[in-house]
């Protein structure tokens, strides 16, 4: 934490590629100097309070091959760069995976989504404010949670796998991706690989510093999203402070295959309760083969909580977590 | 900030405060070992008397390590070579879920370390580890011959004692600041004495891996390979006792 002026913004490198080869070209050549730049809207708060100061940027919204939605044979493809609003409102995606629009549709602000990206919502970085201050913490290399301290202001933060570090992810559409068994589409100039939704972000036990997988020099470009679990039935909810504008206190995103009221295949995933989206395989277990209603919410809520361990200021989590795992299961 | 052997930090009141050790020593210290060792080979390699009589491993065999003593050799080196892999792997970009993997090694090598204190303090010869004066002269002077362990065995292993209790208790306190199976982290330890322990652990790992080089090294040297044997099988024959120790200080039973 060094005393910095904010009058003048620092000099950066802006590499605004227009074609997938260059773009791969520069995020492998620039490696950890270069900042992978989408809609911007993770990436300036950082910039703004001069806790992260790269040295370029590879400003990624003028790929054309990384927009837009488009059907494929097994299911849709949404590029990386595709806006947030044109998720939340594309009819392919509001008819057959509405979890993901309505998740979509409940991202920061209006004019956030309309600037926000799939990708820079899904690889944003995490909102521990401790860590967002600049302060060298165990995510920012240091040796020592400041929100996991006995003074630590930990409101929004984990109760599940806080390895060392608090830190939950933010994001609103990695919740619905998971449940919708998507994949990412990572490509570098070494080619592409592919990785579950599921796989894609990774806890402080893996790697403290980082919250998915991507590696130097790779970028995600794509997410595909399989015909499994199209016009399922689904329940997304978000609880955060404000109505807009507001990362979530707790979200649950659920899909359910029910048929004559009875669940045959159910995929539910909490986010903002771990540094990954949280899938209740617990809770899927006990509801699979079970008649959709109110008394099996009641049943099985308290089973999404299990494990839990809530911090000094965020105890109010558990039933939060409890309630709306109840909701989505009653439907 | 800047960097030489201590990295330092500015804590939450905005205080300056030591980080830890500067991980750019993990590279020095590779290069290092790897250049001295590389050296060593060369040099031995030039002065080796090429008809130099190898002592026989065939004839009588005499015990030189209990099963007891080997096992615990084995499950100390296994745990310190985990230790290793799973403390170096975050420092050089391998993701990997290697937190729990480390404490449990650590844990390892804390009760095996434990173990040979009492060991050696009550059921093995404590007197035959420790360094004298005459033990100094040895590397010297060809006539003069140790008794069980000669004067590089035993510097290696008050070395690796320093090194390994340094690890051990440094490693414990950080262990505490954890979430582990029989306790919940407290992350209560004020910053500056975190930052103290971080830095002689890594200190004293950044020693470890010299030394667990070091050792490796010399244990596959061709000269030395029967103690390396012995260390497995628990033997080795009157010959290479006699070429290398000296008996009427250093006399052990027959081996089974």
């Amino acid at each position: 934490m060094v005393a910095t002026s904010h009058d003048v913004m620092p000099d950066i490198e802006l590499y605004q590629p227009t074609d997938e080869a260059t773009a791969l070209a520069l995020a492998n050549t620039l490696g950890s100097d270069g900042w992978l730049l989408g809609g911007g809207q993770d990436t300036y708060g950082w910039l703004k309070d001069r806790n992260k100061t790269p040295a370029a940027m590879i400003e990624l919204t003028q790929v054309d091959a990384w927009k837009g939605i488009k059907e494929t044979a097994d299911g849709v493809e949404i590029g990386a760069v595709t806006t947030i609003t044109e998720i939340a409102t594309n009819p392919l995606i509001q008819s057959r995976y509405a979890l993901l629009s309505t998740a979509a549709g409940r991202v920061a602000s209006p004019q956030i989504r309309n600037v926000g990206t799939l990708g820079g919502n899904l690889v944003q970085d995490t909102r521990c404010w401790y860590y967002r201050r600049g302060l060298d913490c165990y995510r920012a290399g240091g040796n020592i949670c400041y929100a996991d301290s006995p003074e630590g202001l930990n409101r929004e933060h984990a109760l599940f796998g806080s390895s060392r570090c608090v830190a939950v992810s933010p994001s609103d559409t990695a919740p619905a991706l998971v449940a919708l068994d998507a994949t990412m589409v990572v490509s570098s100039v070494g080619g592409q690989r592919l990785i579950a939704a599921q796989d894609f972000f990774v806890g402080p036990a893996r790697d403290i510093t980082h919250m998915t997988v991507l590696n130097e020099g790779e970028i995600l470009t794509a997410v595909r999203i399989p015909n499994t679990w199209a016009n399922a039935e689904f329940y997304f909810e978000k609880v955060a402070d404000r109505n807009v504008w507001d990362f979530a206190l707790v979200n649950v995103a659920a899909a359910f295959k029910v048929s004559g009221g009875t669940i045959e295949d159910a995929r539910i995933v909490c986010g903002a309760v771990e540094c990954v989206p949280r899938r209740l395989d617990a809770v899927e277990d006990a509801i699979r083969g079970q008649q959709r209603s109110e008394q099996l919410a009641e049943e099985v809520a308290s089973i999404a909580s299990v494990g839990a361990r809530p911090l000094n200021y965020n105890h109010f989590k558990v039933p939060l977590m409890e309630n709306l795992v109840k909701r989505a299961i009653r439907g | 900030m800047g960097e030489g052997i201590v990295r330092y930090k500015y804590d939450v009141w905005g205080e300056e405060v030591i980080l830890g050790v500067s991980w750019d020593l993990l590279w020095v210290v590779a290069v290092a070992v790897l250049i001295l060792l590389a050296a060593h080979a060369i040099i031995m390699a030039v002065l080796a008397n090429k008809k130099m009589d190898k002592p026989s491993s065939d004839g009588r065999r005499v015990l030189r390590h209990e099963t007891i003593d080997r096992l615990f050799h084995w499950i100390m080196a296994g745990s310190i070579l985990l230790l290793i892999l799973t403390g170096v792997a975050p420092i050089i970009g391998l993701r990997i879920a290697w937190l729990n993997l480390h404490w449990i090694a650590g844990l390892v090598l804390t009760f095996v370390v434990i173990f040979h204190i009492v060991r050696s303090l009550f059921w093995q010869d404590f007197k035959s580890m420790i360094l004298g004066p005459r033990d100094f002269g040895e590397p010297f002077d060809s006539a003069k011959k140790p008794g069980k362990y000669s004067f590089e065995q035993k510097g290696m292993h008050w070395a690796a004692t320093v090194v390994v209790l340094a690890v051990v208790v440094t490693g414990l306190l950080m262990f505490l600041q954890i979430d582990t199976p029989f306790w919940d982290r407290t992350n209560s330890m004020p910053e500056s004495q975190l930052g103290l322990v971080f830095l002689l652990h890594g200190l004293s790992t950044l020693a470890l891996v010299a030394l667990a080089a070091t050792h490796i090294y010399f244990a596959l040297r061709p000269e030395k390979l029967f103690y390396t044997r012995s260390m497995i099988s628990g033997w080795i024959s009157e010959d290479e006792m006699t070429a290398n120790h000296d008996t009427s200080r250093w006399s052990p039973e027959e081996a089974d």
